[in-house]
């Protein structure tokens, strides 16, 4: 069953701060993270499905899936003096991908990629204690051409109605987003009046219209990696965001977003 | 997605400098070898003397002109930032 959902940002100058960022609204979305870990303790999920994109971390140019399901027993990554080790919840990512590919959709699955940042930034606020374990689901966001905003959208459906299926409490997070340019000329110009105006409809409870966006609209407006979030909305359905806090900063638009559920 | 995208097709006239980039990003020990000697690095990656040259100044706006990801770009300059600088980063 789902019994929570949220969008947490992942901006890895969240984990690791340069001086470059202002420490006063690092330390404001660190607290709106705190309040997903305090949710997610209250909903005793047995695992966490976190939908991220990979920043050519495990998928470079050697192979790039549109979608993909980690089924291991494990993962990990590191950042900087980082190291992460963290468990699969194996049943429950087989599921989701033999039912996924029964039922139209051709992941990729994989026991041994490495785990980008997208995941871990996150999970190393938001993981309840003790630890759960994680069904890590790649969204290509980066490498042209992604998948459409619909497709992600019908992938969301699916997974959803998948999860919803199962016996255990599930939590569901998209990680990243908001607006942001990294590494182009439009790095210190994101487009914050554009997430203000998705984050009203989100409130509205107007999610499935990101489904119609373009994958063209989303590269002009910073927000190729809100495919993870549209994969999400396709999941909740017509649950109304509730906004946990948009921070935006010189170059990122940082969002915390819970959309509730029955079952939480 | 057109032409004028920020993130394009990476076109494989620039898979090595995107390799090279990746491994700066993604291969501490690769990335430590670098600072330490960035041309015995790169001597090994196949490049261009041309692609060299951008990638030894992390020249964004030459390597993106070549065909490489702006992403590998920005976070291979951030990941040898965090080795360069360890201490004026602040950890959490």
């Amino acid at each position: 069953m789902l019994v929570g959902a949220f969008a947490v940002a992942h901006t890895p100058q969240l984990l690791i701060r340069p001086e470059t960022e202002d420490r006063d609204l690092v330390l404001r979305v660190h607290a709106a993270m705190q309040r997903v870990k305090a949710r997610l303790q209250a909903m005793r999920p047995d695992a966490i499905a976190i939908v991220a994109g990979d920043h050519v971390e495990a998928f470079f140019l050697d192979g790039v899936p549109a979608l993909a399901v980690y089924v291991g027993r494990e993962c990990t990554g590191s950042f900087g003096p980082y190291r992460y080790r963290l468990d699969i919840h194996e049943p429950l990512a087989r599921a989701v991908v033999e039912q996924g590919i029964e039922r139209g959709f051709d992941l990729l699955y994989t026991q041994d990629a490495s785990l980008d940042y997208a995941f871990y930034v996150p999970l190393h606020f938001v993981m309840p204690e003790p630890a759960v374990p994680i069904v890590p689901l790649h969204v290509n966001v980066y490498l042209p051409p992604q998948p459409t905003p619909a497709r992600c959208h019908a992938w969301g459906v699916t997974l959803g109605e998948i999860l919803r299926a199962r016996p255990e409490r599930i939590a569901l997070i998209a990680s990243g987003g908001m607006s942001h340019f990294p590494g182009t000329d439009r790095y210190s110009s994101p487009e914050f009046d554009y997430d203000r105006g998705l984050l009203d409809t989100l409130r509205a409870g107007r999610g499935r219209e990101m489904a119609r966006l373009t994958g063209e609209e989303l590269d002009k407006r910073g927000n190729i990696e809100l495919r993870t979030w549209i994969t999400l909305l396709g999941a909740v359905g017509d649950a109304r965001a509730d906004v946990y806090c948009y921070e935006p900063s010189w170059h990122h638009g940082n969002a915390v977003v819970e959309w509730p559920m029955s079952g939480g | 997605m057109s032409d004028g995208a920020h993130y394009r097709f990476p076109p494989s006239e620039a898979y090595r400098v995107n390799r090279c980039l990746y491994a700066l990003k993604s291969d501490r020990a690769f990335a430590e070898r670098f600072l330490a000697d960035a041309r015995a690095a790169t001597d090994s990656m196949g490049l261009t003397d041309g692609e060299r040259a951008d990638l030894l100044h992390l020249d964004r706006d030459a390597l993106v002109a070549r065909g490489a990801h702006p992403y590998l770009v920005f976070m291979a300059g951030l990941r040898l930032k965090m080795l360069r600088e360890p201490s004026r980063m602040e950890y959490f």
